[in-house]
């Protein structure tokens, strides 16, 4: 009788690989671009070599990984928290409102509040109010259930969609553009100190989701299957519902709504490599950055000198995915 | 024998209808019971609230004379395992990583240890589910996908077994090897309690049974009398009978 590896020799590879690729995506990925670099030049920080890419190639890679693995491990988690294989980050509203609220500080032609962008601030807001209304109105006797968390997310999903198309609507051209911009999502240059800011997000909940990876093998069974081998379903539920917000909140924020890659990353994981949450989340927290920091770099070249917003090229791969995802399994 | 589990006084109610109103009793080490009903009759339901699975609407469940709401969930999952009617089938899991969720609440946060394998190896031998061990749950029958959530709950070790019809989808070798298997754990000093509609089942391999009806423990009786009193099967349905085969082993009947 052979004995039971619980993670496997080629899961640990997978795992291994998945870093490297991290690693490969930061050395790589800023060199790709309309201007040529040349490595001397930026090692000697020789402008305009050396600004460009540290200020603009090298935070925006920065961001694209931080933006992919946030939106590529919510993903992962609420997928587990509504067992629902179609779950994305955008499930519960929180990427409408999100949307919403940005588009209201484009409207008042805010351009910064304390310093800050003032879209960033509003997709914050909009993210959550979406948190609090989801919550508040799902939650009985304080626990939340996914069936309920489901309902009232695509519900607040429709109303802010339709609040989006109004407001889209009746304003003015310049405006209308700025919208449309955002609404596709993109990856941009951003400030470290912004970068920072997200990565230390981002690291807080991977650490609370991953420590408890196998509390959310149970739950993708059920609420009860959890329950009753020893799991607070009502505790695991809030704890995901929020840690999943804050992530999607703060990806949303910097770079936009960018869909797919939340949806694909997991599901290729899971299919690919393992079901088992404690390869699946660091293994979708790795490759949904390397994705979407690679879609960025293919939209800054493959159109030069114009440049196709990472949210688009995501979309123009995730799309086939699912049809062909849709096709296999239904 | 040491009382394991008690049932006070439960009652149940939703959507208006009241399910359970005042059901009561007490399981011994060793025991295997049979818990009978027709549908309905709060079956399911009683087995939830043992578990903790749902708040009766009042009465309450000691687990060693401690009251159930007060047992930490962890605590509690390494008393009681409870065995779903069914889990949805599309699960991406293998067999046995579904197995080793049973051993959760004896392992540390992340890792499961030599132990907690070969508790797993030697549930899913039990269970016949050792061969199909690296298949995904999805891709399994009806009666194996049963047979490894019973792999699950016989992994997780617990002193009280609450089992939730679990001989459904089996074929006949795998629905007596299943009340064997039940059998023998009560054997060693756990309590099992199983849902089952199969009478012959209950009265061959259990040692007690309890009728649930209208809400309330109707009949609870030990096995050796329940084949003597007619008054508790006739409550399924009027055609049934005790018969004798060749060998006088007797065994319920329907004209």
């Amino acid at each position: 009788m052979d004995s039971l590896p619980v993670i496997s020799f080629r899961e640990k590879l997978w795992l291994i690989a998945s870093g490297a690729a991290v690693v490969a995506a930061v050395v790589l990925l800023p060199w790709i671009g309309t201007a040529p670099l040349t490595p001397e030049r930026v090692l000697a920080r020789q402008s305009p070599d050396y600004p460009i890419f540290v200020e603009l190639r090298l935070s925006r890679t920065l961001l694209g990984l931080l933006v992919g693995s946030s939106l590529s491990l919510a993903g992962a988690l609420f997928q587990a928290m509504l067992r629902e294989s179609m779950a994305t980050p955008y499930t519960l509203g929180i990427s409408s409102a999100a949307s919403l609220g940005a588009i209201l500080t484009i409207i008042a032609g805010l351009p910064s509040i304390l310093g800050l962008p003032a879209v960033w601030l509003g997709a914050l807001a909009g993210a959550g109010s979406s948190v609090a209304i989801v919550a508040g109105a799902s939650a009985r006797q304080g626990q939340l259930s996914s069936f309920r968390l489901l309902l009232t997310g695509i519900s607040l999903n429709g109303i802010c969609s339709a609040l989006i198309l109004m407001i889209h609507s009746l304003a003015r051209e310049h405006r209308s553009i700025s919208i449309l911009q955002w609404l596709l999502g993109n990856v941009d240059s951003v400030r470290y100190s912004a970068l920072g800011a997200f990565a230390m997000v981002a690291l807080v909940v991977f650490v609370i989701v991953v420590s408890r990876a196998r509390q959310w093998n149970l739950l993708m069974v059920g609420e009860s299957w959890a329950a009753t081998r020893g799991v607070n379903p009502g505790r695991l539920m809030r704890i995901g519902f929020f840690c999943g917000s804050a992530l999607t909140a703060t990806a949303i924020a910097l770079s936009g709504p960018i869909g797919f890659v939340g949806l694909i990353v997991p599901h290729i994981v899971r299919s690919r490599i393992s079901p088992d949450y404690r390869i699946l989340m660091p293994c979708s927290f790795l490759l949904g950055g390397v994705l979407l920091a690679t879609a960025d770099a293919v939209g800054r070249t493959v159109v030069a000198p114009a440049e196709l917003p990472a949210g688009a090229v995501m979309a123009l791969i995730g799309g086939p995915y699912l049809i062909w995802l849709v096709r296999r399994k239904f | 024998m040491e009382t394991l589990l008690q049932a006070r006084d439960l009652s149940y109610s939703a959507g208006g209808k009241l399910i359970l109103r005042g059901a009561s009793f007490k399981a011994k080490r060793g025991e295997f019971i049979a818990l009978l009903g027709v549908n309905g009759a709060g079956k399911s339901t009683l087995l939830d609230i043992l578990a903790g699975l749902r708040a009766p609407t009042s009465g309450d469940v000691l687990l060693k004379g401690k009251p159930l709401a007060d047992v930490q969930a962890c605590e509690r999952a390494r008393w009681v395992c409870h065995l779903p009617q069914g889990v949805r089938g599309e699960l991406p899991f293998t067999v046995e990583q579904i197995v080793l969720m049973g051993r959760y609440p004896h392992a540390d946060r992340w890792m499961e240890s030599e132990q907690d394998r070969a508790a797993v190896t030697a549930a899913l031998e039990r269970t016949h589910c050792l061969e199909f061990r690296h298949r995904r749950f999805s891709t399994l029958s009806g009666g194996e996908r049963q047979r490894v959530l019973l792999a699950a709950c016989l992994a997780q070790n617990a002193e009280i077994l609450l089992m939730d019809e679990p001989s459904t989808y089996l074929d006949l070798r795998h629905q007596m090897h299943c009340f064997e298997l039940l059998r023998s754990e009560a054997s060693c000093g756990t309590v099992c309690i199983a849902v089952t509609h199969d009478l012959n089942l209950a009265l061959t391999y259990c040692s007690r049974i309890l009728v649930l009806q209208g809400g309330i423990v109707r009949h609870d009786m030990p096995v050796e009398e329940a084949w003597r009193h007619k008054s508790w099967f006739l409550e399924f349905s009027e055609r049934l009978q005790v018969e004798h085969s060749w060998n006088g082993k007797a065994w319920i009947a329907y004209r």
